[in-house]
């Protein structure tokens, strides 16, 4: 017999009670660790939304702040207020290759998605897409419909199908190859027809800039603002304000998650109190077979530290299965579509997964404190005299 | 064999309940020699059982002083007085007091592993003195597959689990049957005879019959 072997056997042989301490604080870490994953692949997708999106700088409407930034990454529908002049205008200042974009988004067979109006050929070069089946848009007028491929299998689509958007029937001209981003799970549209259906007029979302000499961009952006009145974000601004809005969110849900392992905590403290109540002539017997103080508050801090470690890793494994299965089934929405979006690239490292194991067992031991304090206080005649 | 083990000199023992405070034990000298085979008799509630606490080293008193095996327990460490009673004394209660979540022979290791003794050690000895009290085969049982007498025999192999020189018993047989009170009689006698300082608190005249030696607590005290 060791003492750590009479550990298991005290926790396990109240099944019931166990299974129960243990689901609290399992459910506490997995929801810790789902939002650690969602929030550590959420953060990777900006990074490669912004990267996909292939611009040093981006035009939106003056007075935009953050969510707009993040508008721009996640498809999310945007104002259309950037008039033709502004975007000529802009084309005008030397050095800068200039694509706009009109930001909707529709549904099909009641399933949102984003549509994209764009100039064929100056996005097609921008971004350098290949055309993996069917054809690209021919005219920078051309009716039709180009799809990410991720589209195209979400909605089972084929070249020379039919798509019908805003009550307008529109063959599918074909299908980009993956990209690795959103662009995947996008319509895209002719900018006149976009214009046209949606009703914006000749106005654009925003417009992606690539700048010849980078040295130059803050020159530009000036450049820019004194010739449009228009609000100009640099990549790396962009990059900074979403991943600050992100950020936000992740710490706030990190937050509830630390609070439900404290709830968890408290299971473990009251479990681990009634077991003191229940055990006390267990510990008078230990006493008078030669247990001293300090071997009572050790078995009781590993019975502890026991369900923090058993709960951690079942916490983890929980919280990393509920991130894979949850994630495709999120509602589309300005903070979770990237993670839709990323699919299966849960990122999680085995720092995150020690991590809170490591938590797991130390909010377990913290818990662990006073119930055995509790219990080795007790004399060996208090014990061994309570019927 | 005729050295002190157990000596008392005035011990007192006062429980103080807030503002109330009992005196169980009021003015005890007495001594116990090794080897011998003792009975503390008395009616309930007179200080059979504190008495039992003091010389076991479970509990100190509030007034004069306890010596085992020569050394003065009442001012020694807790951590000191927990290592004396898991090598020098072996306890059993009258409720046999085994661990329920255990079998027979891990409620005899327990002992040992208190006491450090490596835990293939422990197994070796373990099954020996299962073995000794007639249980070998009940080794794997749990102390709810037991009769009373097995219990009671499980827990007189645990106190025997670390070799102590005394073996204190409260009540030994109070929940046996006459037959099982017999066979842990017996089995005592065996240990007494082996060297072993016996010490029993009890009620029954069945017990203390077998006695060398009486020792009658009465209002605290010790009657002569």
């Amino acid at each position: 017999m060791t003492l750590a072997k009479l550990v298991v056997k005290n926790i396990t042989r109240r099944r019931g009670r166990f299974v129960f301490t243990l689901l609290g604080i399992t459910i506490g870490i997995a929801s810790f660790v789902t939002f650690l994953a969602m929030g550590g692949s959420l953060k990777s997708e900006i990074y490669r939304e912004t990267a996909a999106l292939g611009a040093n700088l981006v035009v939106i409407p003056k007075g935009s702040c953050g969510y707009e930034q993040l508008s721009i990454l996640t498809g999310d529908q945007m104002p259309t207020n950037i008039s033709a002049e502004e975007i000529a205008s802009i084309r005008a200042i030397r050095g800068l290759t200039v694509v706009p974009f009109l930001a909707q988004q529709t549904a099909i067979n009641n399933r949102p998605v984003t549509v994209s109006g764009i100039e064929p050929a100056a996005t097609l070069a921008f971004k350098r897409w290949q055309v993996a089946r069917g054809a690209y848009f021919a005219r920078d007028d051309e009716n039709g419909v180009v799809l990410g491929a991720g589209a195209a299998r979400q909605f089972e689509l084929q070249p020379d199908a039919t798509v019908t958007i805003r009550g307008e029937k529109l063959p599918v001209l074909g299908i980009l190859a993956e990209t690795g981003g959103r662009d995947d799970a996008t319509l895209f549209l002719s900018l006149p027809l976009a214009q046209r259906l949606f009703k914006s007029a000749d106005n654009v979302s925003y417009a992606a800039i690539r700048v010849d000499n980078l040295a130059l961009t803050e020159g530009y952006i000036e450049q820019i603002r004194v010739a449009t009145g228009l609000g100009v974000v640099s990549d790396k601004q962009m990059l900074k304000s979403v991943l600050g809005i992100v950020g936000t969110v992740n710490i706030t849900l990190q937050l509830i998650a630390a609070v439900a392992v404290l709830a968890a905590a408290f299971g473990i403290i009251n479990t681990m109190v009634a077991a003191t109540y229940e055990r006390k002539r267990e510990i008078g017997i230990l006493q008078a077979l030669g247990a001293r103080r300090r071997t009572i508050f050790t078995l009781f801090m590993l019975e502890a530290g026991f369900y923090g470690v058993i709960g951690g890793v079942t916490g983890v494994i929980g919280g990393l299965a509920t991130a894979v299965i949850a994630t495709p089934y999120i509602s589309q929405n300005a903070f979770t579509t990237l993670v839709k979006g990323s699919g299966n690239g849960t990122l999680v490292d085995a720092k995150v997964i020690a991590g809170s194991i490591l938590f797991s067992a130390i909010v377990a031991v913290v818990a662990g404190i006073y119930p055995a304090w509790r219990a080795a206080r007790l004399t060996p005649v208090e014990a061994i005299s309570y019927e | 064999m005729s050295d002190v083990i157990i000596r008392t000199e005035h011990a007192a023992k006062t429980y103080a309940t807030g503002a109330v405070s009992t005196t169980a034990l009021k003015d005890v000298s007495l001594e116990i020699l090794q080897g011998s085979f003792t009975c503390i008799v008395g009616p309930s509630g007179h200080g059979k059982s504190t008495l039992m606490h003091l010389i076991g080293g479970l509990d100190r008193p509030t007034d004069g002083k306890v010596y085992i095996g020569g050394m003065e327990i009442s001012g020694i460490a807790n951590s000191d007085l927990a290592r004396l009673r898991g090598t020098r004394i072996g306890f059993v209660f009258q409720f046999f007091n085994l661990l329920q979540g255990l079998t027979a022979i891990e409620n005899v290791e327990i002992a040992m592993m208190l006491a450090g003794v490596p835990e293939r050690e422990q197994r070796v000895r373990a099954e020996e003195l299962l073995a000794r009290v007639g249980l070998a085969e009940k080794a794997g049982s749990k102390p709810s597959q037991l009769s009373g007498g097995q219990q009671q025999r499980v827990a007189i192999a645990r106190a025997l689990a670390n070799d102590p020189d005394i073996l204190l018993m409260d009540e030994p047989t109070g929940n046996l049957d006459s037959q099982a009170e017999a066979e842990i009689l017996d089995l005592l006698q065996t240990l007494h005879s082996q060297g072993k300082t016996v010490v029993i608190v009890t009620h029954s005249d069945e017990v203390s019959r077998r006695a060398e030696r009486i020792i009658r607590v009465r209002d605290g005290l010790v009657a002569h």
